[in-house]
């Protein structure tokens, strides 16, 4: 299960389809493409495993076309960043 | 209100000595003390146009600049800093007190005026159009500042960008524009008419000069500046003016590499620069010559929305 971390507010802001997102913990700036962005998003709304987390984010966003390994990829390297974390159920 | 220029050099050498002065920089006052003649000339000639506020009053920085004692005082002197009792800077020739002085200006700014987002960075001004020129050191930021400057456009500042938090208004800094090397030359052929400090060889960054701010800069430094561009220079010798957009997202990065504070300041740091993008288009400058830059700029003031 995957999980915004504790104390992560999400500010962000968003220009030609480019992100910047302030990392509260760390107190970084990163520059994210949309995929990444929707998906904190969609973990910040519901923690779920990657599998659901890619199915809904299809759905929601059927322009982002992202299998459930790109997903985890994705989240692997936001967790490097203390933007999300994994938990087991 | 009283100016520096209302003293006479004397009487300015005498009170930097005994008791020291009040200078009005922008919305910082800075008590400043020392008996070393090269530093009052230096005050006589750059901040003439500047306000004194009134003895005793409330200072923001409290610089006190002496020679070295014992052997020092005849071979090879030195200057030493103290700011507020304390000893940040290794001591310089006393040759380079108006140097010392400058950057310890900056310094005492950069390091303690949290109230804004500070962003190496020039600003210019005409026509109520801003322009935010943030760029590292050998960019040619300040050759290219002082050009404008002495083309019409206002100084806010040529080396620190003040964005208010909250409002996000550029704040002016109006000090003298701080020149090396080949720059110096440059300016003095470009603007003769403007006003340089004595040149000091063997400094760290090489020989400095320092340009006199317009008075009209200083006059209208209560008056801040709404953004409207923020423009990267970069001197290229042989370089046709050219100038290439950038992506928001990526300029709020590059911005952020060039704020002092931004770490400090937080999420309200990252909200103040994200405000200072929105308002601004921004852009690559690269260029060779002062002319096509200043006429590059005409260009943008005209064309603002």
């Amino acid at each position: 299960m995957w999980r915004l971390t504790p104390g992560q507010a999400l500010a962000c802001r968003e220009w030609q389809g480019e992100y910047v997102l302030y990392n509260d913990l760390s107190g970084d700036t990163h520059l994210l493409a949309e995929d990444a962005v929707l998906l904190l998003l969609a973990v910040q709304r519901m923690p779920q495993d990657a599998a659901a987390l890619a199915a809904n984010l299809n759905a929601d966003y059927p322009e982002a076309n992202l299998s459930a390994d790109e997903v985890a990829v994705l989240l692997a390297q936001l967790q490097s960043l203390s933007l999300v974390e994994h938990e087991a159920c | 209100m009283l100016t520096v220029s209302a003293l006479s050099r004397p009487e300015l050498g005498r009170r930097l000595a005994h008791g020291g002065i009040l200078l009005r920089t922008g919305s910082f006052v800075t008590s400043v003390i020392s008996p070393i003649p090269h530093l009052a000339d230096g005050i006589a000639l750059l901040y003439a146009d500047y306000p004194l506020a009134e003895p005793g009053g409330f200072a923001d920085f409290h610089l006190h600049f002496e020679q070295g004692a014992g052997l020092r005082r005849w071979f090879r002197p030195q200057v030493h800093f103290n700011y507020d009792g304390l000893a940040p800077f290794d001591p310089l020739p006393v040759d380079q007190v108006f140097p010392m002085f400058e950057w310890t200006m900056n310094w005492c700014v950069s390091s303690r005026a949290h109230r804004y987002l500070l962003i190496h960075a020039a600003v210019v001004e005409k026509d109520s159009v801003a322009v935010v020129l943030p760029a590292p050191p050998g960019s040619g930021k300040s050759t290219l500042c002082a050009a404008l400057v002495c083309s019409g456009w206002r100084l806010l500042s040529d080396e620190l960008a003040l964005v208010r938090l909250g409002s996000g208004e550029l704040v002016p800094l109006p000090r003298p524009v701080s020149l090396k090397n080949a720059s110096i030359g440059v300016l003095r052929g470009f603007a003769p008419q403007a006003v340089f400090s004595r040149e000091v060889a063997d400094t760290v960054k090489g020989t400095i000069a320092h340009m006199k701010p317009p008075a009209d800069s200083i006059a209208r430094a209560a008056e801040p500046a709404r953004p409207a561009y923020i423009v990267f220079p970069k001197y290229e010798a042989g370089a046709a003016p050219r100038l290439a957009p950038i992506a928001p997202a990526r300029a709020f990065m590059r911005v952020a590499e060039n704020a002092f504070n931004y770490s400090v300041l937080g999420a309200e740091g990252f909200h103040a620069l994200a405000g200072l993008i929105e308002a601004s288009q921004c852009f690559d400058f690269s260029y060779s010559k002062l002319d096509d830059a200043i006429a590059q700029f005409a260009a943008l003031a005209r064309r603002a929305p």
